[in-house]
């Protein structure tokens, strides 16, 4: 039985290579996450561990004040002192390090990494353990000079030497490049200016007596766990926090963790699609083959084969195809993560000191993937081998499955579809946003499955009216492949099936992030009354100075200055909601159009006041007048009055739970020393914006980190953000297209031989071979058009719902981006085109006379 | 037409012209030391509006003298026209037409395209060369072959007579030349196999057409004008006006010289 298994293995394997190839693909993606983030973690993990200090001494953060105030949390230098003198402590440092700040070379240039990675301004140590060594030139002395990372020196070609003008918060000043440091490890990617110790809390924290942590060796003798109680104790837990070097290297990782996070969620994203496609595929190859040998599968039971033999031995050729599969994938994958990490060092992450690391995971996760998915999809079509009889062997070649009855998949698909639907309907019902959310996801999941397996019953009703035109266009050759698409409804629903997942997947983000788009667009028509914005491309907060130049600029109006800061608001009814607060200068209402339920902007920007969204103040039970405690980064607690209620948020609080806002002196009291995170500026009267704006423009040329837009210019930053997510989900279905490809080939080939005889007798009376490519080609336009509408619809009805749940956020605009729907119609047909290139041409170079006798 | 060579070709008619013919025939299948010869020179002339048989034993290369007549398998070497075009040189694309228009095909089996209904299947070769079905004559062939109630039934509705009627009815439909029909009643029972014989012989006899039938049914055979034996690749005899039992006895002989031979198979033997 093996033997006929192995043979029957070898035969096949044409068409068991386009399963491989699925199984690859999603095994690759799975086997290349893992690989990447192995590598890279370690990488990391080996960094952080060797420059950590054995503890570490730090302001506690809560809430976490992110990048979003621009603020610095320290602690007080003298600190230092109280901790060198502890037991066991060998040596203490206090230490400056920041990342509010912009390096600007003598061109008015940032030279600061372009990828989102921090700008990290530091106290230089020159005796300790660091990430860097000198290399060249001496180490800084005295505020006028400075070291700075060598791949960033030659990045942006900064010799020894050059002046460089530091903007940081408590004001801007110019140093001389005296040295270069270079990474003896692996360079994460941030740009490193190192200056004088003496001088770094002076200059990057305004005052000689701060320090952002402290740096503390053990003695000999003494381990870290022990060090840090010992500190502890002597300083008191409360209002810092100690972390031993792991715990140290462990947090760094964690913060960089989430940016290896999103790369591995992508992967795993691409490996799901990847699954979920290939399934398909699979699912239908095993089915495809079966149906072609169930005569050869009835001799195996006629000649005393019992059906658990049968399923074995097509269980076995899964395992086979899942064996190879997943060891191409394998090696695939860990290509694509040492490209990845290529990637990474062309955009300045250096990974050279890097080894690759294969955890035991990795092969593990590659096979569980590979053999799982090819043996759960083989599993069905298993099953039903086994279940040809022994008269099979006798009976005509009548290909099985063709005429078996769909009721089973009408009531299952119906019953689902039912299901899917009421979730789907209870989500644009829904008030809460967490409620709908899960709604959605249940309709998505199930309505999906409603319509893959009521796909075949589809079939016919679709592709009638698809096909409709096709008699009437293409003569008979049309209607000769409209009809074959209808031929096998279980066949073309399945190969559809594929090509459906993937497009689904496109409407549905398609449509929501339209409708965020057009949200957008539409709340800054009502609100926005800024005639400009000056903001940087990454929402990161600039120093205050800019503020001061647009102020400052001829013919500048009303200018407000907007900062953000993490809150936590304790609300009425006893819960705490973490939320970003958005801090307002006077004249608000110049710049913005906002309408109040209660109260006004004078109410709530007054001095220890706030205002929030009205809904949101009503599910809390906040009311005008009643007072909130509210705390902000660093332990700052304030008690602040509801001042006023808005009807909807101002235009800079996007999407932040509660749209709580207050004044930026209240803001400035609990979090000193912020950045602005936008300015908002109107033009003088008896000066117009097109005079105004290249007037602001060169006020702003020593900021390079800032840009002037007007509201459509905002309009289209705020596209582009919502653009790089559509990017993703487009690569996502790219992925699937391949796989949907490899289904179609796959199906026609199999149609082709299948139908072997029928072309030949075609050819025989008169069919040319143009027409005969022809009609292939207008049968898999047919599949892959019929699954385009499919998915699209089903996407339709996920991105409706979608925007639902996205309205109980204030995103209430509904757009259907129909130009993008139509342009995946037409790609779906050029898919179908290219799927049939070789089953047609296979086709058209049979044979006539050996197509005829063909058995 | 040369009188001279037509003399010495089987087939000759009585009367009217010459449907196809082939002189010096030559199919040989590999090459070299191998090589294996389905017909060895051949010259024949297939008479219009008649109905020939062509008849031999398995391996007699009778099947393969057809696909060459009707231009769809090569020759090795000599000629072969269709009235009066030269088909053999003829370019694939041109061979395709001229089966289209000139030629109609029967088959032992599998006639029909399965997702087409009867009338689909009729009109189909000149659907695909974008002509208009004379209606008249469709209309004539279709009442001829009783298939008036079946048009719109699907082929796997139809029984094996009724299937092979409506691509007696295909092959006739577009009034062609010549009507290729290769065994066709080989799958058939003998009462529907002698209703297709009749059709065929009707078509000649009422519809005036060229039909040339390759069979290995004696019974069958007896429904032509002319037999005309091959065995080993050449045409070894011919019978005008048969009947089934002396086409019976002429076959016979082939066997007793495969018998002769040692071949101890009766090739040609019959049910």
């Amino acid at each position: 039985m093996l033997k006929a298994t192995l043979r029957s293995f070898l035969a096949h394997k044409g068409r068991l290579a386009l399963s491989a190839v699925a199984v690859l693909l999603s095994v690759a993606f799975v086997a290349g996450s893992l690989v990447f983030s192995d590598t890279v973690g370690r990488t990391f993990d080996r960094l952080f561990a060797s420059t950590a200090a054995d503890v570490t001494v730090s302001p506690k953060e809560d809430p976490r004040a992110a990048r979003a105030t621009g603020a610095v949390q320290t602690l007080p230098a003298a600190l230092r002192d109280r901790v060198a003198v502890v037991p066991g402590v060998a040596r203490a440092y206090a230490d400056v390090s920041v990342q509010n700040v912009v390096v600007v070379d003598g061109h008015d240039r940032s030279v600061g990494p372009t990828t989102g990675a921090p700008t990290i301004a530091a106290s230089w140590y020159a005796t300790r353990r660091g990430p860097v060594e000198l290399t060249s030139g001496h180490a800084p002395h005295g505020a006028g000079e400075a070291l700075l990372d060598a791949d960033t020196a030659g990045r942006k070609h900064v010799r020894i030497g050059d002046t460089l003008t530091v903007q940081a918060q408590p004001g801007t000043f110019d140093v001389r490049v005296v040295g270069i440091a270079t990474f003896t490890t692996t360079n994460p990617g941030a740009a490193r200016i190192f200056l004088d110790p003496a001088v770094a809390g002076r200059q990057l924290l305004g005052s000689a007596a701060r320090a952002t942590s402290v740096s503390v060796d053990a003695a000999r003798g003494v381990t870290d766990a022990q060090l840090q109680r010992r500190v502890g104790a002597a300083i008191g837990t409360g209002t810092y926090d100690l972390r031993t070097a792991d715990e140290q290297a462990k947090s760094a990782s964690a913060g960089l963790g989430t940016f290896l996070d999103v790369i591995k969620y992508v992967m795993l994203g691409f490996a799901g699609v990847a699954v979920l496609v290939g399934v398909f595929l699979i699912v239908n190859t095993f089915s495809m083959l079966i149906a072609q040998r169930t005569r050869e599968l009835g001799l195996l039971r006629a000649l005393g084969a019992d059906r658990r033999q049968v399923r074995r031995s097509v269980l076995t050729e899964a395992l086979l195809l899942g064996l190879v599969g997943s060891t191409l994938g394998l090696a695939a994958g860990i290509g694509l993560a040492l490209g990845l990490i290529r990637l990474m060092s062309a955009f300045g992450t250096n990974l050279r000191a890097a080894e690759t690391v294969i955890g035991w995971g990795t092969p593990v996760a590659a096979y569980a993937v590979g053999l799982g998915v090819t043996f759960v999809a083989a599993y069905l079509p298993a099953r039903r081998a086994a279940a040809v009889s022994p008269m099979a062997a006798l009976a005509d070649a009548e290909v099985a499955g063709v005429g078996r009855p769909l009721r089973a998949r009408a009531i299952t698909g119906a019953v689902v579809g039912a299901a899917g639907a009421a979730a789907l309907a209870g989500c644009t019902a829904a008030t809460r946003t967490a409620q709908a959310a899960s709604l959605l996801g249940l309709g998505v999941v199930l309505s999906l499955i409603a319509t893959v397996v009521a796909g075949p019953l589809l079939v016919r009703p679709v592709i009638r009216v698809l096909g409709a035109a096709f008699p009437l266009v293409f003569g008979p050759v049309g209607r000769m492949s409209r009809r074959n698409a209808l031929r096998n409804p279980r066949r073309t629903g399945a190969t559809a099936a594929a090509l459906m997942v993937g497009l689904a997947l496109v409407g549905g983000m398609s449509v929501a992030s339209a409708s965020l788009s057009a949200s957008f667009d539409q709340r800054i028509d009502r609100t926005l009354g800024a005639d400009f914005i000056v903001q940087s491309a990454g929402f990161t907060p600039f120093t205050k100075e800019v503020a001061d130049r647009v102020a400052g600029t001829p013919g500048a109006g009303v200018v407000v200055r907007q900062r953000l800061s993490p809150v936590a608001v304790r609300m009425p009814d006893g819960t705490r909601v973490r939320t970003t607060a958005t801090g307002y200068g006077p004249r608000l209402d110049d710049v913005a159009h906002l309408t109040y339920a209660r109260g006004g902007s004078a109410q709530a920007l007054a001095d220890g006041r706030l205002g929030m969204d009205a809904g949101f103040a009503r599910d809390h039970g906040v009311r005008t007048g009643g007072v909130i405690p509210v705390e902000f980064p660093g332990g700052r607690r304030a008690e602040l009055t509801v001042g006023a209620l808005t009807e909807q948020e101002p235009a800079g609080g996007f999407g932040t739970q509660g749209g709580v806002f207050l004044g930026l002196r209240t803001l400035e009291r609990y979090v000193p020393h912020g950045q602005d995170s936008a300015v908002y500026v109107n033009t003088a009267p008896g000066t117009t914006a097109a005079e105004l704006r290249p007037r602001l423009e060169r006020a702003l040329k020593p900021f390079p980190q800032v840009q002037v837009r007007d509201q459509s210019d905002y309009k289209n930053l705020v596209h582009d953000q919502i653009a790089v997510l559509l990017y993703l989900v487009y690569a996502l279905l790219g992925l699937a297209i391949v796989i949907a490809v490899l289904g179609v080939v796959n199906t026609l080939a199999l149609s082709v031989v299948e139908r072997t005889r029928e072309i030949g007798l075609l050819r025989a009376i008169g069919l040319g071979r143009r027409q005969l490519r022809r009609m292939i080609r207008l049968e898999s336009v047919v599949i892959a058009v019929f699954g385009a509408v499919l998915g699209l619809g089903l996407g339709l009805v996920w991105g409706v719902c979608m925007q639902q749940v996205l309205a109980l956020r204030g995103l209430t605009a509904l757009a259907i981006p129909w130009g993008t729907l139509v342009t995946v119609v037409i790609g779906s047909a050029v898919v179908g085109v290219v799927a049939a290139l070789l089953p047609a041409l296979r086709a058209s170079r049979m044979n006539v006379l050996a197509a005829i006798a063909h058995e | 037409m040369s009188t001279s060579a037509a003399e010495h070709a089987p087939g000759l008619p009585p009367d009217g012209g010459v449907a196809a013919r082939a002189r010096a025939l030559t199919k040989a299948y590999g090459s070299g030391e191998t090589a294996v010869v389905a017909l060895d020179s051949v010259d024949v002339d297939i008479a219009r509006h008649r109905f020939t048989a062509v008849m031999g034993p398995s391996g007699s290369g009778k099947s393969t003298l057809m696909h060459c007549l009707a231009g769809l398998d090569t020759v090795s070497a000599g000629q072969v026209w269709l009235g009066d075009t030269e088909i053999t040189g003829l370019r694939e694309r041109e061979l395709t037409r001229l089966r289209r228009d000139r030629i109609g095909f029967m088959f032992q089996s599998f006639n029909l395209i399965p997702t087409l209904t009867a009338a689909e299947n009729i009109t189909l070769p000149m659907d695909i060369a974008g002509r208009e079905p004379d209606r008249r004559w469709l209309d004539q062939v279709i009442d001829a072959l009783g298939l008036r109630g079946r048009l719109t039934h699907r082929p796997a509705q139809l029984s094996g007579g009724q299937q092979q009627r409506v691509a007696c009815a295909r092959a006739l439909a577009s009034r062609p030349e010549l009507v290729f029909a290769d065994e066709p009643t080989g799958n058939l029972d003998s009462r529907a196999g002698l209703e297709v014989l009749g059709f065929l012989r009707g078509a000649v006899d009422d519809l005036g057409q060229t039909v040339v039938m390759v069979t290995h049914d004696p019974g069958a055979a007896a429904h032509s004008d002319l037999v005309l034996f091959l065995a080993d690749g050449r045409i070894v005899d011919e019978m005008e006006r048969p009947t089934a039992d002396a086409v019976l006895e002429r076959m016979k002989r082939f066997d007793v010289v495969r018998g002769r031979l040692g071949d101890g198979v009766v090739a040609a033997q019959e049910d």
